[in-house]
């Protein structure tokens, strides 16, 4: 179904729309930086984070090393009596998130600098530009996402792949991730799909809260890893091949600073 | 003496530059860094804008190695002005007093860093190079040990411990670090080889087998690494059981040396 629109919706909706998402996010980015505040990282927490790495590394790269230092590594942590994963067994205390006071206010303030500006700016949208279709969506959707992204124009016969304004805001949020972070560097506080995967990667990772399962599952899977050594036949391999001296060593090799 | 800029014939751009380069490749060539730095401070400082205070830091830990006391303390001046309570810039105040000697002081400034922030590892560290300094290598070791035990990821300090201990002649437990090392970079010849010489100087038989392996994985990883040619060559003139591997090394060794006197 070919529908002509006005051009003038393409300047004066379409074209505002995206500017006012962008400015917002940005806006958003340094509100955020403002308010943030340090997270206080408990000694505990990272030091088993760095272990649960530390087991994981072994699973993977221990055919590396000698048959015999991958046994002792494994005993370290899986022994039945002495071993790390069996032995260690951290006190859990739930977090409560209304008792919790840093956590109770970081809730607020995502929720207050990511969602509320979202509802305002999202329901004013709607307001201000309502009763027409901006555009086209490319693909074909079916009748059940019409009341969602038509509100407003009741229009039985209406394509379902023609939207109103308030689904052209939606998608500018979501997609202007990828120009946030070509604006303002990468890790930026105005990417919201952040919202949805809680990380913090580096050297203080968040602890999932709960450290015993997390050990639990280490332990299994070091349980069945087996040890197959990488370098049983290096000598051969080494050997079929050449060493390739031909272009390592010239003598016109200045060393300056520049 | 001619500055920096008219010897290369080099823009400040450019030095800014390669002072970046040697920061993120962690080079540790303090005197062109002072050289580079030093002038780049003091003629084109103001074009800089916010990448002077990183300069700052590299600078200042080159000088304390080339032993500028002067430079040193501007620029830790500098920084102190810009960040008055930065644990990163206590650090480097430590640092300035060990360079000094003063290891007294510097502990209580770490002492009071780690009061603040007991996960700081940049400051536990230094407490550890200030015993190795003194020449306290045993407490160096238990207290490298303690913090690997809690920060069981620091490669840095794994080899760091390493060393330390082929310094005492415990090649056992300097094998154990390298493992760590090599188990975190599978990649990287130069731990490959390291331990291939641990196990060589340790000696027996099973060890000169196993470091013979390592010497041919990190000949694999790197062509170019001679010590590892060097040492493949020793082992294989040994007469172990498998002779079939030494008659090639020798070859390939008189084919480099040929090589490397043409």
């Amino acid at each position: 179904m070919a529908l002509l629109l006005d051009s003038s919706i393409r300047m004066w909706v379409v074209l505002p729309i995206v500017f006012i998402t962008f400015f917002v996010g940005v806006i958003r980015h340094y509100v955020t930086q403002l308010l943030h505040s340090d997270k206080k990282i408990d000694l505990e927490q990272v030091s088993d984070s760095q272990v649960l790495l530390r087991s994981r590394i072994l699973r993977e790269n221990g055919k590396y090393i000698p048959r015999q230092s991958f046994a002792m590594r494994k005993h370290y942590f899986n022994n039945a009596e002495t071993g790390f994963f069996k032995k260690v067994k951290r006190k859990v205390i739930p977090k409560n998130p209304m008792t919790d006071h840093s956590m109770l206010t970081d809730m607020m303030k995502g929720n207050l600098t990511n969602v509320l500006p979202m509802i305002v700016i999202g329901g004013w949208i709607n307001w201000a530009f309502s009763g027409f279709v901006i555009t086209k969506v490319p693909f074909p959707l079916t009748l059940r996402f019409k009341p969602m992204l038509q509100r407003g124009i009741d229009l039985l016969t209406l394509d379902a792949s023609w939207v109103s304004s308030a689904s052209w805001y939606f998608l500018n949020v979501f997609g202007l991730r990828s120009m946030y972070s070509l604006i303002l560097g990468q890790d930026n506080a105005a990417d919201q799909s952040r919202l949805m995967q809680e990380q913090m990667t580096g050297a203080a990772v968040a602890m999932p809260p709960d450290p015993n399962k997390a050990f639990k599952s280490e332990w299994e899977a070091l349980e069945i890893v087996d040890h197959k050594w990488a370098l049983e036949n290096v000598e051969e391999e080494l050997m079929s091949r050449d060493l390739n001296f031909g272009t390592f060593f010239s003598q016109d090799r200045t060393c300056t600073m520049f | 003496m001619a500055s920096v800029s008219e010897m290369y014939d080099v823009g400040w751009e450019e030095m800014r530059d390669k002072l970046r380069k040697w920061r993120e490749d962690n080079f540790r060539n303090s005197e062109q860094i002072v050289d580079v730095g030093e002038e780049l401070i003091s003629e084109h400082g103001s074009k800089l804008g916010d990448d002077i205070w990183i300069i700052y830091e590299q600078v200042m830990i080159a000088a304390l190695d080339c032993s500028r006391d002067d430079l040193a303390l501007t620029c830790l001046q500098e920084l102190r002005k810009q960040f008055p309570d930065s644990h990163r810039v206590k650090r480097l105040s430590g640092m300035r007093l060990e360079a000094l000697e003063r290891y007294d002081e510097a502990n209580k400034h770490y002492d009071a860093i780690l009061q603040e922030d007991p996960t700081n590892t940049a400051a536990r560290k230094r407490k550890i190079s200030i015993l190795k300094a003194q020449g306290k290598s045993t407490e160096a070791i238990r207290e490298l040990n303690e913090y690997l035990e809690q920060f069981v990821g620091d490669q840095e300090a794994w080899h760091e411990l390493s060393e330390l201990y082929i310094n005492e002649h415990d090649y056992g437990k300097a094998a154990f670090c390298l493992e760590e090392l090599m188990m975190t970079n599978p990649h990287n010849h130069l731990y490959c080889e390291q331990y291939a010489e641990v196990k060589y100087t340790q000696g027996g038989l099973e060890n000169l087998e196993l470091s013979r392996k390592y010497f041919a994985q990190a000949l694999r990883l790197n062509n170019r690494n001679m010590r590892a040619l060097f040492g493949l060559y020793m082992l294989a003139g040994r007469g172990t059981k498998e002779n079939k591997c030494s008659v090639k090394a020798v070859e390939e060794m008189l084919e480099s040396m040929q090589i490397t006197m043409s």
